[in-house]
């Protein structure tokens, strides 16, 4: 191929893809697919390297001044690194993904990717008592980021591109593609209708291919089969929902104390803080070594029916300790795995209790386990519906739905009750960023046109004449005024379109001339006639005023476009959000009927 | 800056952030970025490279995986033989928890928590090995084991018939035989009617499956007898003898085969011709005596002059007013009670010559009227096929 031909082709190619650029529904999917598979073998390859260096830094049976050493070192190393050159990877990526998403135009720099990945999975390793999910989510979000301003793509669609980044990240951690989606859409997006939905449904199901391709269809715990023994067995779930409850509300102030604690620390001792976390894990480690790492392996034996009470009891308790005093100390790692290993020790303990007393009336501790897995992620994280789909999807259990959705939902209303803000959002708020909730952005969009919607000032006539209305309407302050046929409702009259025919000597013609003159017959009503209904949002109204140029939009029936309900002006709608104009700039005066 | 709904303001410590993350530095609209292609290019380029590291990871931990798992595997397999179950589930169970694909660890834990008699476990452990593969000889074996254990035997028989037309990795033919042997055994043990006709229906498939060896033939010869075809047991004995025409043990199926056919002359022929053969057999001698007692037992042998067989009816109507006595202490209807007065008149009557063979008839008869009478009343089980007493009355009887 000669140098002209091969400039050509890359011209071309060059050409196809600022075209695939331009289109950015296309593009949107493409780039879904893409992140999808790159955050799926990110977190795959963060999942095999952070097993395999702990494998060898504190295996399993091996020397008990190791499980001191080994974490206190690691969080050292990790310390500094996090300090000095990584200092928006510490801890567990959630609140850090929101507070981009929400406040920092989707921004996360590849450096904190790469912090983030090589940090945790050391930290990780070392055998700090945290979870690979949180991180992985900041990963991925990370990654779609960088790949979405690399391709110099607008905000809006970095954006729209982070939680994208999240649900594959979500799907390839945990092997769970629907609670990924679900995951994303109501904890970082605050929103289950979010408009990404699809995008981040394709990623989420790319990452999965991606993890099925490599590591086999694995999931995270193999569980035996339960099944609901008696129906009074749902009181002995709904105790376990209030025992996970307060040990959720427990283990999340402990953390925030912890964490408030270190933060009123000096500034220089930030580096060598994750030591506390480290040599407390350590310590702990050295008599009881489940307490290390993520311990999904201890979670699985517990599932499987491997219990005793006094040991499940300790080792809640120590989890709780454990992470609380890791994650506040900075070090890097999320709380999702950790809410898992102590709702599975505390579902473990009641269970034990429950069988023990009731035999012939509860299914074994096992199955308490499995659900206590979801209560305790429900107080913890307080995201009811991910949980649920997502103990589903961990185990392949479907039978355990039931007493997994009341137990959830009992602990989901006694964390709201006793701890009011959510751990993201209190987080965030110990690093002075206050996160929306998800509460005040429903809040935000739940004013609608309805409320600001006035009675139409006048409607006029096809056959009124041009001049007439003009002098009718020239001391008004909007800008345009419907215009009814003997059907309804029909266009919009511009005050500036009235002037420029007087202007022009037309004056005497009817209002219908000018309109067939300057519109489309063919196209419909809802194309031709800015409008607006009124249960659209008024941050619509906001939009399509900015579109059309006009001060005000009609409000129009669903049910049939040429009734008119009223109008939204523009001075009703600021009012409306508590911004007010100076008195008297919008009076608006008396116009009779034409 | 606001932060959306909350409308607080974010303060200039936010995070501590950085420049280059600081939302006071507000990118354009659009980024310049890296030109489009370039971009593309790297992007997949990094794929290609993940995947080909992602892929030489989990190919080394998983064949790590596979040496531990192993090496656990061969360590529970030897607490095994040294009867320490619960360590060999430990060990076992640590090896499949690594290779959970492994129908064969998954196999060993399911064995070992049935040996430590921790049956719940050991069929939730079968239970998920079938789910994977439920034409799994030895997994559906392992069940149909539990079950028999369990006390559970037509579950049992439905496992035992899947073991038998399951998929066995190595030694499929003796491994089939060995459970349907087993189901055999489970069905013989059972003996009733039903379980006679399915017993049968295994065995007939066994004698040209098994191997020809003359101790498998001999069990499958006592098999037919216990199934209730003994002429298909003598053929299989008489087989043998054509093999190996010294084999007493032979000589007793034949003599067994015989005895259920009710010709216990030629049976105690047969038990004799053992005997003389190999004298110390205990079974054959047990045969012999217990066709003896038929034998002196039965008034209707032939060749038995009339006094002695006024003797055996007189002897038959003894033996049935007490057995029927002793379970009806408290339950005697009128009938039973007029019954055995008639009995106890027919013991105390003198014997005369001249009226003896109209009085053996009457012996017969209250006696075959008592034997019913115990069926009905005492519901007992009246067909021990090693009771002489049911042997004659089950023979008068049809």
């Amino acid at each position: 191929m000669t140098a002209d031909q091969s400039r050509t082709v890359r011209a071309r190619l060059d050409r196809a893809l600022e075209n695939l650029r331009q289109r950015e529904n296309q593009l949107s999917l493409v780039l879904s697919l893409v992140i999808g598979a790159l955050v799926g073998l990110v977190v795959v390859a963060f999942i095999l390297l952070t097993g395999r260096l702990a494998a060898r830094m504190y295996p399993p049976g091996g020397a008990g001044w190791l499980r001191i050493l080994v974490p206190t070192l690691g969080s050292l190393g990790t310390g500094y690194l996090l300090a000095r050159y990584f200092p928006f990877a510490r801890g567990s990526g959630i609140p850090q993904t929101k507070f981009a998403l929400f406040i920092n135009d989707g921004r996360i720099t590849f450096r904190t990717v790469v912090g983030k990945f090589f940090c945790c999975s050391a930290s990780l390793a070392s055998g700090m008592a945290l979870g690979r999910e949180g991180p992985s989510v900041q990963v991925g979000a990370g990654l779609a980021s960088v790949i979405a301003r690399n391709l110099g793509l607008s905000k809006e669609q970095v954006k729209s591109l982070v939680p994208v980044g999240c649900a594959a990240a979500l799907a390839a951690a945990f092997n769970t593609p629907i609670a990924a989606v679900l995951f994303s859409l109501e904890e970082i997006m605050g929103d289950l209708h979010a408009t990404v939905l699809g995008s981040v449904v394709l990623s989420s199901a790319t990452s999965w291919m991606v993890l099925h391709l490599v590591l086999g269809d694995n999931p995270l715990f193999h569980v035996a089969g339960y099944r609901l023994v008696h129906p009074s067995e749902f009181a002995f779930y709904a105790a376990l929902g209030v025992v996970g409850g307060f040990g959720s509300v427990f283990f999340v102030k402990l953390l925030l104390k912890l964490r408030e604690w270190f933060t009123r620390l000096p500034r220089w001792t930030v580096w060598f803080q994750p030591v506390a976390g480290g040599l407390t894990v350590g310590l702990l480690g050295f008599f009881v070594p489940e307490v290390m790492g993520v311990g999904y392996n201890y979670v699985e034996r517990v599932l499987n029916g491997d219990v005793v009470l006094k040991v499940v009891v300790l080792l809640a308790v120590l989890k709780i300790v454990a992470t609380a005093m890791c994650y506040a100390s900075g070090n890097a790692g999320g709380i999702f795995g950790p809410s898992l290993f102590i709702g599975a020790m505390i579902g473990g303990s009641v269970g034990s209790v429950a069988h023990s007393l009731f035999p012939n009336y509860t299914a074994g501790p096992g199955a308490y386990a499995l659900v206590g897995m979801g209560t305790a992620f429900a107080g913890i994280v307080r995201t009811p519906l991910t949980s649920v789909i997502m103990i589903f999807e961990v185990t392949r259990d479907y039978s355990i739905i039931v007493p997994l959705m009341i137990s959830n939902l009992i602990a989901y209303f006694i964390s709201q009750r006793f701890q009011k803000e959510p751990i993201y959002e209190a987080l965030a708020r110990q690093d002075g960023v206050h996160l929306p909730t998800s509460e005040s952005r429903a809040q935000l969009g739940r004013i609608r046109v309805v409320q600001a919607m006035r009675p139409a000032p006048a409607v006029f006539s096809t056959n009124d004449e041009i001049e007439e209305t003009l002098a009718k309407v020239r001391d008004e302050p909007f800008d345009a005024w419907p215009v009814a046929d003997d059907r309804g409702l029909w266009r919009l009259i511009r005050n500036r379109d009235l002037e420029e025919a007087v202007s022009e000597g037309s004056g005497n013609r009817k209002l219908s001339e000018i309109l067939v003159a300057d519109s489309d017959e063919r196209r419909p009503l809802a194309e031709t006639l800015p409008h607006l209904h009124p249960d659209h949002n008024l941050s619509l109204a906001l939009e399509r005023m900015g579109t059309s140029g006009l001060n005000v939009l009609p409000v129009v029936s669903r049910a049939d476009m040429r009734q008119l309900m009223g109008v939204v002006v523009l001075e009703d709608v600021l009012n409306a959000y508590g911004v007010r104009k100076a008195a008297g700039a919008a009076q608006t005066g008396e116009l009779r009927e034409s | 800056v606001t932060s959306g709904g909350a409308s607080e303001p974010i303060t200039k410590k936010a995070m501590r952030i950085k420049p280059s993350d600081n939302p006071g530095r507000r990118p354009e609209s659009r980024e310049q970025g890296r030109p489009f292609l370039m971009t593309v290019g790297l992007v997949v380029l990094a794929i290609v490279v993940l995947f080909a590291i992602d892929t030489f990871l989990a190919k080394t931990e998983k064949a790590e995986m596979r040496a531990e798992a192993a090496r656990l595997f061969v360590e529970g397999q030897r607490f095994m033989t040294t009867g320490n179950h619960d360590q060999a589930i430990d060990r076992f169970e640590s090896a499949l928890a690594m290779t959970r694909d492994s129908q064969n660890y998954g196999l060993a834990l399911a064995e070992a928590q049935f040996a430590a008699g921790r049956l719940t476990d050991a069929e939730m452990t079968v239970d998920d090995l079938l789910q994977r593969d439920s034409t799994d000889g030895p997994a559906n074996l392992l069940l149909a084991r539990i079950f028999v254990k369990e006390g559970k035997s037509s579950e049992a028989t439905a496992y035992y018939h899947r073991a038998i037309y399951g998929h066995w990795q190595e030694g499929a033919a003796a491994n089939q035989s060995k459970a349907r042997f087993e189901l055999i055994d489970l069905l013989a043990r059972q003996n009733s009617p039903e379980s006679k006709q399915e017993l049968l229906a295994e065995l007939l498939p066994l004698e040209t499956e098994v191997p020809d060896d003359l101790a498998t033939q001999k069990r499958i010869g006592h098999l037919f007898v216990v199934a209730g075809s003994p002429a298909r047991a003598e053929d299989v004995f008489r087989e043998i003898l054509r093999r190996e025409p010294q084999d007493a043990d032979a000589y007793t199926g034949i003599g067994e085969a015989e005895f259920a056919r009710g010709n216990y002359r030629t049976a105690k022929t047969e038990f004799l011709a053992a005997l003389r053969l190999n004298p110390g057999s205990d079974e054959t001698q047990r045969w012999l005596g217990l066709t003896n007692q038929v034998l002196d037992l039965d008034p209707m042998q032939r060749g038995v002059g009339v006094g002695d067989r006024n003797q055996r009816s007189l002897k038959l109507l003894e033996l049935n007013v007490q057995l029927v006595t002793q379970c009806a202490v408290l339950n005697q209807s009128p009938e039973l009670r007029s019954l055995i007065e008639d009995a106890q008149k027919a013991l105390n009557q003198p014997a005369r010559n001249s009226r003896q063979a109209p009085a053996v008839e009457r012996n017969i008869d209250l006696a075959e009227k008592l034997w019913q009478a115990r069926l009905t009343i005492c519901k007992q089980n009246t067909s021990d096929p090693q009771d002489p007493l049911a042997l004659v009355m089950n023979r008068l009887v049809q």
